[in-house]
């Protein structure tokens, strides 16, 4: 029983962790109806900027998280401005988008390459590897700051979707863009401002990813494809949706141990994926709006 | 138009020509006269083909077993060239960056062979590529030794031109369980000593597993393996394993893991608080990146065993290569280099004793080869048994609180002495 308790809890921990790492795709996808490829490449660059930022500057990665935010928010502005608002909305728009934002994804992999080599980069604090005792047992203090940093990003996401004008806005837009044109609601800069949140979102993954992992150039391609595995599971667009998704991601990939081993338990979220979109084409939690 | 009509005429006559000189080239055989069979005179130089990880995932491993090679090389030259039945003749290598990809590895590799017409080729870096290049050159039927492939499936296909300088990772694991074995008979560690062997799922932790597995089953009275789990690369959470082994209540915590996951699974056996009497993560532990990225604390007393350490050059072939590298790049060799520069040598030394670039001679050559080495039993050969792999034991290793990792096994290579029980876990 102790066993199990202790596997729960820590499933509970990487949920958080994934559904930190899934918010800022399931966000771009929710409004513009675009997979963002370039999103693992996004992590990657912000593990990298938050090492810089600590080893250069001596600078806590969890101190580094508002200037993370504003430096791939702008980022993602960027890339929207410069690229993304010239290929053509919805499935018209579908494939160009998948090659285009696989291009950026190439690109800063490349770029990381040249700049960092290819050698592993992890970061130590002081409390890397520190335990917290929860009803007798220890759990690293790391993932449940993380697991907190996640959670309060959720809620705060939440609240700006449901009480901000902007935030209806991005949900207005995700429900009917034509509506929305026809309401006055300047569509095209709430692209701009979903592409540059989801993107900020993405960077928050790549900080905390730098705090618990070792990373190279060629990190966030596995963290890219469980974000889609808990989209499609937690139901597109749904940003609730997305931390029950990666709720139950985790707690299959955790316990699975005891019917598969190990090595296959990456597997689980890929068969989960295969079933649920077979039985339930909109997510586990039905085609919800965003909030 | 009757130029106009003359002409075709005459280019379809220049094109037949060029068909059968083609048609005639490609039935011909497809070895080089520079270095075929039929090469009795010895060329004015010999031309050897390589392909490294020199951009991408692997290059830094890339960068470093380059430097092995060119240094083989310029050694070689230094001295005028390989001796070739009394001439020297001096050696150029040629070498292209294959990225870490496979497909190109194979192309570049292909080309080398075919267009440049390279003599001998000297093999990439890591088990895949290595694997998928291999077959080129045994098609081609040209020597290739590399020091970047060790899984004992690159050697297990039958190969007869494929030779390689790093020992299996089975070996890794045999040489650090005949030290726990010694400690064991010292009665410092538990008798039936419980086993966890955690593997990532890879050849290189096939590898690693198998080794460990046959020494528990020859000493069954004394090991009991209790977790055999293997793990998916680039994981994100080992508590299920690691909750398995504290379940079982191991003594012996033996993993093989690539620095990534080696990182991340340690990071959370120290938060849960686990502590074993013996803990390996095969040949991690003991590397720079591990202490700054873990603290000397996180990583004190854990075993590690690689082909070759520079603790091993203070003497004879050794002193003689630490003291080249460190003249000629300016940084203190690891085993990369070592490897590497022992490929290079072996060759050139197969080719100056076949007296001859021929290439069936330098293949004979290789495979009956024995000469003396830096890597650790003094000797390099490459074992028909063994598919043209080299064989010998690792240097077992062990980090120490005073920062230092001394060599702790074979006893006549030891630089150190080993603890264990593992002290950390007192208290």
């Amino acid at each position: 029983m102790g066993e199990v308790l202790t596997l729960a809890v820590s499933a509970v921990l990487l949920a958080g962790f994934y559904a930190a790492m899934a918010y800022g795709l399931g966000l771009i996808y929710g409004v513009l109806r675009i997979v963002n490829l370039a999103h693992g490449g996004i992590i990657m660059a912000s593990a990298y900027l938050t090492w810089q930022l600590f080893t250069k500057l001596d600078l806590d990665p969890y101190l580094a998280i508002p200037i993370t935010l504003v430096v791939f928010f702008l980022v993602g502005l960027a890339i929207y401005w410069c690229l993304v608002r010239f290929l053509p909305r919805g499935s018209a728009g579908a494939v160009q988008s998948l090659l285009l934002l696989f291009g950026v994804w190439l690109i800063m992999r490349n770029l990381a390459y040249l700049l960092f080599t290819g050698n592993d980069q992890a970061i130590r604090t002081r409390y890397s590897t520190a335990s917290v005792s929860i009803l007798g047992a220890s759990y690293s203090l790391n993932r449940l700051v993380v697991f907190g940093v996640s959670m309060v990003a959720l809620i705060a996401l939440h609240l700006f979707l449901t009480r901000t004008y902007w935030g209806k806005a991005i949900r207005a837009v995700g429900q009917n863009r034509d509506s929305c044109t026809l309401v006055g609601i300047d569509v095209e800069r709430v692209y701009l401002l979903t592409f540059g949140l989801g993107t900020a979102l993405a960077g928050l993954a790549g900080l905390l990813a730098s705090t618990l992992f070792a990373f190279n150039p060629s990190f966030g391609a596995s963290e890219l494809l469980k974000s889609f595995v808990i989209i499609v599971l937690g139901g597109l667009g749904s940003v609730v949706g997305i931390a029950l998704g990666a709720g139950i991601l985790a707690f299959a990939e955790v316990f699975s141990i005891y019917v598969v081993p190990s090595y296959l338990t990456s597997a689980v979220g890929f068969v989960l994926l295969v079933v649920v979109l077979v039985l339930r084409p909109g997510g586990l939690f039905g085609q919800r709006v965003l909030g | 138009m009757d130029g106009t009509e003359r002409q075709p005429r005459s280019a379809r006559l220049c094109a037949l020509v060029a068909l059968v000189t083609l048609a005639a080239a490609a039935c011909a055989p497809s070895q080089s006269n520079r270095g075929g069979t039929d090469s009795g005179a010895v060329p004015d130089k010999i031309v050897i083909g390589s392909t490294l990880p020199l951009t991408g995932s692997e290059s830094k491993a890339g960068g470093r077993l380059k430097q092995g090679y060119e240094l083989a090389v310029e050694l070689e030259n230094r001295d005028g060239g390989v001796d070739v039945g009394g001439k020297k003749v001096k050696v150029e290598l040629k070498l292209l960056d294959d990225t870490t990809d496979q497909a190109k590895a194979v192309n570049l590799a292909q080309r080398l062979i075919t267009q440049d017409k390279v003599d001998f080729f000297l093999g990439t870096y890591s088990t895949a590529l290595v694997e998928a290049q291999s077959t080129v050159a045994e098609q081609n039927k040209i020597p290739y030794v590399n020091g970047g492939g060790a899984a004992t499936s690159i050697y297990g296909k039958g190969y007869k031109w494929i030779f390689g300088t790093l020992a299996p990772v089975e070996n890794l694991a045999t040489t650090e369980m005949e030290w726990i074995n010694q400690q064991q008979s010292d009665g410092k560690l538990a008798k039936p000593a419980k086993v966890a062997i955690l593997w990532e799922n890879t050849s290189h932790g096939k590898d690693f597993r198998k080794g460990i597995q046959d020494f528990a089953t020859a000493h069954a009275a004394d090991y009991k393996v209790v977790v055999d789990e293997s793990f998916e690369l680039d994981g994100k959470d080992f508590s299920a394993v690691l909750s398995k082994v504290r379940g079982a209540k191991a003594d012996l915590f033996m993993v093989d893991a690539h620095l990534p996951d080696f990182i991340t699974m340690h990071r959370q056996y120290l938060s849960a608080k686990m502590c074993h009497q013996i803990i390996t993560y095969g040949a991690r532990g003991s590397e720079a990146d591990a202490r700054e990225t873990l603290g000397q604390e996180g990583i004190n007393y854990i075993l590690s065993a690689v082909w070759w350490n520079k603790q091993l050059g203070d003497k004879g072939l050794n002193q003689e290569f630490v003291s080249e590298v460190k003249t000629k790049f300016g940084a203190e060799p690891e085993w990369y280099q070592a490897t590497s520069y022992e490929a290079g040598r072996a060759l050139l030394t197969a080719i100056s004793k076949a007296g001859s670039v021929d290439k069936q001679k330098v293949r004979d050559t290789l495979s009956s080869l024995d000469i003396p080495s830096i890597l650790p039993s003094g000797r390099l050969s490459f074992p028909q048994d063994k598919g043209g792999q080299a064989s010998y034991p690792f240097v077992v290793q062990q980090n120490l609180p005073d920062g230092t990792a001394p060599i702790i096994y074979p006893a006549e290579l030891a630089t150190g002495k080993g603890v264990s029980p593992n002290p950390a876990c007192k208290g």
